[in-house]
């Protein structure tokens, strides 16, 4: 019962609450004082009204009690009469009489014939000095008032004296009335103050909940009347209002009347009036506190909108596909237009799907691998992915990638910049240096391929002339002759592929390659070339490396290129040159610290400190004008490159020169 | 029956060339290369060398000077890559006899190994390596055998009474077998030109195959015509036989 008491004064509104208590204890107040004071009021008034009853029937019975002595009735009844007319009395008393011990009537003001009842009405008993009681008479209330006529120790009689008690009660009416009035008047004033009161307090509490509402619900433009505190000042006359760099609003600059406010002073501000506190009671100053934090809100708000807006149009106009995946399931979450456009994929399909699925089985080397709980924090660049559109069309793009957090989230944004024209390019341009590196072979190439030709055309004309002499061949002979063609059309047969394998343009897609198979390539071009000027091979390749991920026939320019450098700088002359000179090609292949390597050495010139840092620069050469373009080493550092590999040069003028190559493995074993 | 040493750095090369050469009935030696081939030259005295130019460690011609150190008159025939006609005019300037081109033919093979049998068969003096013969309106200056820098003074003379005053028509004919030498041809350069200085008409006839390239590439043939018979030669100088 009182729970659902207490809970209904709960809900009610703050204004109800403080208006109706203080109502409700100034109405107890009110009433307790009223009811107090009337009772004080009346029964002093009465008892008053009765004394001087008593005191008038008792000068009566003093100044009569010689009247009735002496039987001088006239004088009695001028007496009483005297009594009864005197000034306001005739009003207040309604009559007065005097009876002896007999019970006779002695005087009285009546002007009718005395009702006798009286005498019994109010009998005064012994040894009492006054006795009162209401009585009627002639259908008229009064108060009887009784008091012994003494002379000595004798009673003579007793004084009756009449108090009319409608007279009494108009005046206590009378007082009862005016106190009620005042009273009310009192409620009424305290009403209205206490109206105000709850008002004053109550309605910034409900506006600042409405703008809190407001706020919630973002919107922040509407007009902020908290107190009376704008003064004509509206916050966006402040020049530093448009600025989010300004760190407050410097109205203390825009304010003083005595300063115009320009783009010099205003940034020189020492104190800002804006937060400062006004004069002001609590409820001001409330106000002034919301006010300024609705400012820094609109502030952080403006700013974080300017933030977004300017990222979200970074993202939206970025001339590259933009994706955040998410870091755990690598999941899309949202993707720029442009993104849509490259991908042919619509924004809603993109979303929510694996990033795997852009990604060809061919280059698992994407983002998809990106792993959260490696070196946080970082970007990371992957080279040339091989991407998929919805129709299937590959391309190649570079994914930046960045860890990042996306509401709340875990994430990755990366974005895809389109690359297939410049890996075209790149292909065309190898393949271009490649083709000039067949015409270096050439002289190589027609050399080996002589050979077997002569073996061939030798044996071919044996025949020819055996069946035309009509000899009888032995026939071992023509045994051996046949299939030395047939082993010889082989051997050239194995060169002209392997010279079409080579010239063959490399597919984009990376290819599973043994790393000893192009390095062993390059001597079935040029092995027997090398032979010819003398210069030794040294091949030392471990057999059981791990695949790297390659084109086998750019690896054999890239080796071709180092091996022709090493024939060049060993033909070449040097200061201290001996004629027995080691002439040496060593290569080597083996694991090292868990990448494949290859090292090319030579006993040639070597190279000088100052050039070595350019060997890998385009367009330098040592060599004569003619005799290279200078592009060699620098297309060969751009494919090792691709592969993620390394190239790094060593060299000891005059001693030789080793080049390395270092690839990371497959994973995967011949 | 002949011997012959070949010396050739490819083994499926050498057996052929041995089953060939016996064919023709030759004793065919082979050497894998030239420090063998020097040792066998040393022991058994072929009498005709064919070589590999190009071969790792001694190349062919180191190989030839070596010969050519031990026996200057021995038949020297090196093998050339296709048509390099470079490599032939060093071998030429070496004293090689003759050259042949590889892929080797049936033919060029047959011909250099006949030159050389001639030239082996008709060892003579060198002044028998040239002669003239008069005829009404032209004379023919004959040559065979070896021409090397040895021949010069024959050469020269034979080549003035050819020329009698200066202007007489004139016929170079080549025996098919002949062979000239670096030096021999820096002779007979020197000899044209001066012919052309005086105006006098010349013609050669009858070089074989692989010394014709030779005169075409040392710029003989930008003054003289060669012709295949002697025949040709004359009636290009409007003479009829």
């Amino acid at each position: 019962m009182f729970d659902i008491l207490f809970k209904r004064i709960r809900h009610l509104s703050l204004k109800i609450k403080i208006f109706a208590s203080t109502l409700a204890v100034v109405l107890l107040i009110s009433v307790a004082i009223a009811m107090l004071a009337r009772w004080i009021l009346i029964s002093s008034l009465t008892r008053e009204l009765e004394q001087r009853g008593i005191a008038v029937a008792q000068s009566i019975a003093e100044r009569g009690s010689g009247f009735i002595l002496d039987h001088d009735k006239a004088d009695l009844v001028s007496l009483v009469f005297d009594a009864a007319q005197l000034g306001e009395r005739k009003i207040l008393i309604s009559y007065i009489f005097i009876e002896d011990t007999d019970g006779a009537i002695l005087a009285h003001t009546f002007i009718h014939p005395f009702p006798y009842a009286l005498l019994t009405e109010n009998p005064l008993p012994e040894g009492v000095d006054h006795s009162v009681k209401l009585i009627t008479v002639d259908n008229e209330e009064a108060y009887d008032i009784a008091v012994p006529v003494k002379e000595g120790i004798y009673t003579l009689g007793t004084v009756h004296v009449g108090l009319n008690k409608r007279h009494i009660d108009n005046l206590v009416g009378k007082l009862r009335f005016m106190f009620l009035g005042f009273i009310s008047a009192i409620v009424v004033i305290i009403f209205l103050i206490t109206l105000r009161i709850s008002n004053y307090i109550t309605q910034p509490i409900s506006r600042l909940t409405k703008i809190s509402d407001e706020i919630s619900r973002g919107n922040l433009d509407f007009s902020m009347e908290l107190g009376a505190i704008t003064e004509g000042w509206e916050p966006r006359r402040c020049p530093a209002y448009a600025n989010t760099d300004l760190p407050c609003w410097h109205f203390d600059q825009t304010r003083m009347e005595d300063q115009v406010p320009s783009p010099e002073n205003v940034r020189t501000c020492k104190e800002c009036l804006f937060y400062k506190k006004r004069r002001g009671d609590e409820v001001d100053q409330l106000a002034d506190s919301f006010n300024n934090m609705i400012w820094s809100i609109k502030l952080y708000r403006r700013r974080l909108n300017d933030s977004e807006e300017k990222y979200r149009s970074l993202f939206d106009s970025n001339p590259d596909p933009v994706f955040v995946m998410d870091g755990k399931t690598h999941v899309i979450l949202d993707a720029n237009p442009r993104a849509e456009e490259v991908y042919l994929y619509g924004k809603d399909e993109l979303i929510g799907m694996s990033v795997g699925e852009l990604e060809s089985e061919e280059g698992a080397d994407g983002v998809s691998r990106f792993n959260m709980s490696e070196r946080a924090g970082e970007c990371f660049l992957y080279a040339k992915v091989r991407h998929l559109k919805k129709n299937g069309a590959p391309f190649f793009v570079n994914l930046h990638a960045c860890r990042t957090y996306y509401r709340d989230k875990e994430a990755v944004i990366f974005s895809a910049t389109d690359i297939t024209d410049m890996v075209e390019k790149d292909a065309q341009l190898i393949q271009a240096s490649k083709m000039t590196t067949l015409g270096e072979m050439s002289a190589g190439i027609a050399h080996e391929l002589n050979q077997p030709l002569n073996a061939i055309k030798m044996g071919s004309d044996y025949l020819n002339m055996m069946s035309q002499k009509g000899d009888k061949a032995p026939m071992e002979h023509l045994a051996k002759v046949v299939a030395e063609i047939s082993e010889q059309v082989d051997r050239a047969a194995a060169i002209i592929n392997h010279l079409r394998e080579f010239g063959r343009k490399s597919e984009l897609i990376i290819e599973q390659v043994d790393i000893n198979e192009p390095i062993r390539g390059v001597f079935t071009i040029i092995g027997q070339q090398l032979a010819l000027q003398n210069i030794d091979v040294v091949l030392d390749l471990s057999e059981d490396l791990p695949l790297i991920r390659a084109h086998a026939n750019r690896l054999e320019q890239i080796f071709f290129n180092l091996v022709t450098n090493a024939r060049d700088a060993i033909n070449g002359e040097w200061p201290g040159k001996t004629p027995d000179n080691p002439r040496e090609i060593f290569i080597k292949s083996a694991m090292e610290y868990g990448r494949v390597a290859v090292t090319v050495s030579d006993t040639g010139c070597g190279i000088a400190p100052h050039d070595l840092q350019k060997v890998f620069e385009p367009f330098f050469t040592t060599k004569k004008t003619g005799q290279g373009m200078g592009l060699g080493l620098s297309i060969s550092y751009g494919i090792v490159k691709d592969y993620g590999g390394e190239i790094e040069v060593g060299s000891e003028p005059g001693e030789g020169t080793t080049f390395k190559l270092t690839f990371p493995p497959s994973g995967q074993h011949v | 029956m002949r011997r012959i040493l070949v010396i050739d750095d490819e083994k499926p090369t050498l057996s052929m060339f041995s089953l060939y050469l016996e064919a023709y009935g030759y004793d065919a030696l082979t050497a894998e290369n030239g420090e063998i081939g020097l040792e066998i030259f040393r022991e058994k005295k072929p009498s005709i060398v064919l070589t590999d130019i190009k071969m790792p460690g001694m190349d062919g011609l180191e190989v030839l000077r070596r010969i050519k150190e031990i026996n200057p008159d021995a038949e020297v025939i090196v093998i050339t890559g296709h048509g390099d006609i470079d490599l032939a005019l060093k071998a030429l300037n070496l004293n090689a006899t003759d050259f042949i081109d590889k892929p080797i033919r049936q033919e060029a093979l047959e011909s250099a190994l006949k030159r050389a049998e001639e030239r082996l068969d008709s060892l003579n003096g060198k002044e028998e390596e040239v002669s003239v013969r008069e005829l009404a309106e032209a004379s023919v200056m004959e040559i065979r055998g070896n021409v090397t820098s040895k021949s010069e003074p024959y050469m020269v003379k034979a080549y003035n009474e050819a020329s009698g005053d200066g202007t007489r028509k004139l016929v170079l004919s080549f025996d098919s077998s002949a062979s000239i030498n670096g030096a021999g041809i820096a002779v007979l350069t020197q000899l044209l030109l001066e012919s052309d200085k005086r105006g006098q008409p010349v013609a050669i006839a009858g070089p074989s195959e692989n010394f014709t390239k030779v005169f075409d590439i040392v710029g003989i043939t930008k003054f003289v015509n060669i012709f295949e018979s002697e025949r040709e030669a004359l009636a290009s100088l409007g003479v009829v036989s």
